[in-house]
């Protein structure tokens, strides 16, 4: 890929109070950052995860109502910040 | 018996332990955060529901993992290795080319493992996610 094709997005997104990133919603937040071909992380705490390793983002220790920073690069980098940034609030 | 839904094009997990109580719950937590769609079988305890592993168990599970999409296989310790290892020898080359035994810790293996596969993700990939459970930082 020519440096020219990456795209940059950045969205902030915010966990629904009492839904920490544990087990189950991390695994969905990395289920969908995989189905992207974009590079995407995922920040908090000042910690940074790889969106797409689900070992990275249980290490975030991201507590409910926490605030999240979706940073993706790549060719469907808008589409992926945009998608995770609606998913997060929406994690159960 | 293990039950086995390897048609959906899925990679599959083989869980070892010396318990079955391990291999049991770790599976349960591995469906939580992979979902329904990655099969997962184990082989965990004795024959007599002590601890230990038992050879015929180990077979059983990881030949009835090697098909459709094939099947990483994790193991926690020592004679665990020994009863895969054992298991591998028995299998036919159709059958050890549909599984890798991933050099990883069960736990954070098995969940990496499990999330990679239920993206559909191929069995090389499925074991290198595993495997990369070794360099990532629990704190």
């Amino acid at each position: 890929m020519s440096p020219s094709s990456e795209l940059l997005a950045e969205r902030g997104a915010r966990l629904p109070d009492g839904v920490a990133l544990h087990a189950r919603p991390a695994g969905a937040l990395v289920r969908a950052a995989a189905s992207f071909t974009s590079e995407i992380f995922v920040s908090a705490n000042g910690k940074r995860a790889n969106a797409k390793s689900i070992l990275d983002v249980l290490a975030l220790g991201a507590e409910g109502g926490t605030q999240l920073v979706i940073a993706a690069s790549g060719d469907d980098a808008v589409a992926a910040a945009e998608q995770l940034a609606l998913l997060i609030p929406a994690l159960a | 018996m293990p039950d086995m839904a390897t048609g959906n094009g899925h990679v599959s997990l083989v869980l070892v332990s010396h318990s079955a109580e391990i291999a049991q719950g770790l599976a349960e937590l591995v469906g939580q955060v992979a979902g329904p769609e990655v099969a997962i079988v184990t082989a965990g305890g004795a024959v007599d529901g002590s601890l230990g592993t038992d050879g015929g168990r180990v077979l059983e599970a990881i030949r009835s993992a090697s098909q459709g999409a094939g099947a990483v296989v994790l193991v926690d310790l020592g004679s665990s290795i020994l009863a895969v290892r054992a298991a591998l020898g028995e299998l036919s080359d159709d059958e050890i080319e549909k599984i890798v035994v991933a050099d990883a810790p069960l736990v954070e293996g098995a969940v990496a493992a499990g999330v990679a596969a239920s993206t559909g993700c191929s069995l090389a990939e499925a074991a290198q996610a595993a495997e990369e459970a070794r360099r990532v930082a629990k704190l």
